[in-house]
C-alpha cells in the first residue's frame, strides 16, 4: 500500500479526513513483529496516515510501548468482556488524551474493541475508527470514476 | 509431606526459557493494565512457573485474561520471553476447556476451511453479489476467485463475510484504484489462524499449510494477510 502511494499508483484527496487524527500501534505489527522477525512496523503505518491526513497526533506512549487496546490474544473471542472492558480503560485514557476525532488501527482486533466496546463502555462515541485500508479506501481518487463526478 | 527429591523431580512444563533470570523487578507488572485481577499479575506468574506451581498457572484464567501482547516482554530488563510463558500455558490447557468460542472455530476451520463454517457456494455467492454492488460504483468491477497467475493471493478475516460483508470493499477499491492484479480462493480463504490464540501448532501449522497450498498451486507473488 505504501508503495502504491509511493509510486503515484493511487491517488489520495487529504481533504477527505480533516479531522485530528491518532493512530494505534497494535502488538503483531509493532512489538512482536520486531522481536520475531527484527522489524517492528511503527514508521510505515504512521506514513500512510499522513498522506491521507494533515492533522495528525501521536498518543503517549507510541510505538513498542504503546498499550494494548485489550482485546489481543483472542480476549475479543473470549467469555471475559468485563476484564477486556477493565483492560481497555489505559487505551481509552490514551485515545481521549490526545483530542483525536478518528482512530487509525490496522487490525481487525484492535478496531473491533476500541470501536465496538471501547466507544461505547468509555463514553468516546464521537470517535471514529477507521482500518489503515478504509482510510486509505476513504481518500481515494479513483481516475475515471470520481473525474466524472466532478 | 515428601521429600523433593531433586533428581526424580518434575520438570517444568512452561515453555520460556529464562524465569530463572527472573529480578523480581516487577517492571512486568507495573506496566500491565490487568495487574490485579483475580489477584494475579505476570510477575507472580513467574514466579509460579519458577516455583513449580505450572499446573496452577495453567488451571488459572490468567494466561487467557493476559492478552499476550508483549508490553512486559520489551519492558523486562532481563529480556525474559514472556510471551512464550504465556501461550505455552494456553497451549497446556485441555482444548475442551479452552474459554468461549476459540478452540471450536480453530475445529471448524480444519473441517470447513474458514472459522465460522460459511459453506463455499454461500461464500462464492456473496463475493459474485458484492461484486455486482461495487461494480455499480467503480465500472467493470468483479471479485477475482482462484485466479492463476494473479500476483497477490488475498485471505479473508471470516468475521466480513459473516457479519460485515461490505468492509472488504475497502481493500477491493484499492486494488481497483492501483490496477492490482489480485485474487482470492474458493477454499481455505481463512486469513485469522485462532490456533496462534489457544497455542495449538499443530493446528496453527495446518491452516498455514493450506494458504501457502493456494499459494503455490496459483503461482502468486504476495500474500495478503488482513489481520
Amino acid at each position: 500500500m505504501k508503495e502504491y502511494i509511493e509510486t503515484g499508483r493511487i491517488k489520495i484527496d487529504k481533504s477527505k479526513h480533516p479531522e485530528l487524527t491518532t493512530y494505534h500501534d497494535p502488538c503483531n505489527y509493532a512489538r512482536k513483529s520486531e522481536r520475531t522477525f527484527g522489524h517492528g512496523y511503527y514508521e510505515e503505518p504512521r506514513w500512510i496516515v499522513q498522506q491521507c491526513v494533515d492533522n495528525y497526533v501521536d498518543m503517549y506512549p507510541n510505538r513498542a510501548n504503546n498499550y494494548c487496546c485489550g482485546a489481543g490474544g483472542g480476549a475479543w473471542a473470549a467469555p471475559y468482556a468485563e476484564e477486556r472492558i477493565y483492560y481497555g480503560r489505559v487505551k481509552a485514557k490514551q485515545i481521549k488524551d490526545t483530542g483525536a476525532e478518528l482512530l487509525v488501527a490496522p487490525c481487525h482486533n484492535c478496531r473491533d474493541q476500541i470501536m465496538k466496546s471501547l466507544r461505547k463502555e468509555f463514553d468516546m462515541m464521537y470517535l471514529e475508527v477507521k482500518y489503515l485500508w478504509e482510510l486509505v479506501a476513504d481518500s481515494l481518487v479513483i481516475e475515471g470514476v470520481d473525474d466524472k463526478e466532478e | 509431606m515428601e521429600p523433593l527429591v531433586l533428581s526424580k523431580r518434575e520438570k517444568r512444563k512452561l515453555a520460556g526459557e529464562y524465569p530463572d533470570l527472573c529480578l523480581t523487578c516487577g517492571t512486568c507488572a507495573g506496566g500491565c493494565p490487568v495487574t490485579g485481577v483475580d489477584g494475579m499479575d505476570m510477575r507472580k506468574a513467574v514466579r509460579m512457573s519458577l516455583l513449580g506451581l505450572d499446573q496452577e498457572l495453567i488451571d488459572s484464567r490468567f494466561p487467557w485474561i493476559c492478552t499476550i501482547c508483549g508490553r512486559c516482554e520489551h519492558g523486562c530488563p532481563m529480556n525474559i520471553d514472556l510471551n512464550k510463558m504465556m501461550r505455552s500455558a494456553r497451549a497446556h490447557r485441555e482444548r475442551d476447556k479452552v474459554p468461549g468460542v476459540l478452540h471450536k472455530g480453530v475445529v471448524q476451520c480444519l473441517e470447513s476451511g474458514n472459522n465460522v463454517g460459511i459453506p463455499k457456494e454461500d461464500y462464492l455467492f456473496l463475493l459474485e453479489d458484492l461484486g455486482v454492488e461495487l461494480a455499480e460504483e467503480l465500472p467493470g468491477f468483479e471479485v477475482p476467485v482462484d485466479k492463476k497467475g494473479a500476483k497477490i493471493l488475498v485471505t479473508i478475516n471470516s468475521k466480513e463475510p459473516f457479519a460485515e460483508p461490505e468492509d472488504m470493499f475497502f481493500w477491493w477499491k484499492i486494488f481497483y484504484a492501483a490496477r492490482e492484479s489480485w485474487t482470492t480462493t474458493s477454499e481455505n480463504w481463512e486469513g485469522v489462524n485462532w490456533g496462534l490464540f489457544t497455542g495449538d501448532d499443530e493446528s496453527m501449522k495446518e491452516v498455514v499449510r493450506r494458504i501457502v497450498e493456494n499459494y503455490k498451486k496459483l503461482e502468486c507473488e504476495y500474500l495478503l494477510l488482513p489481520e
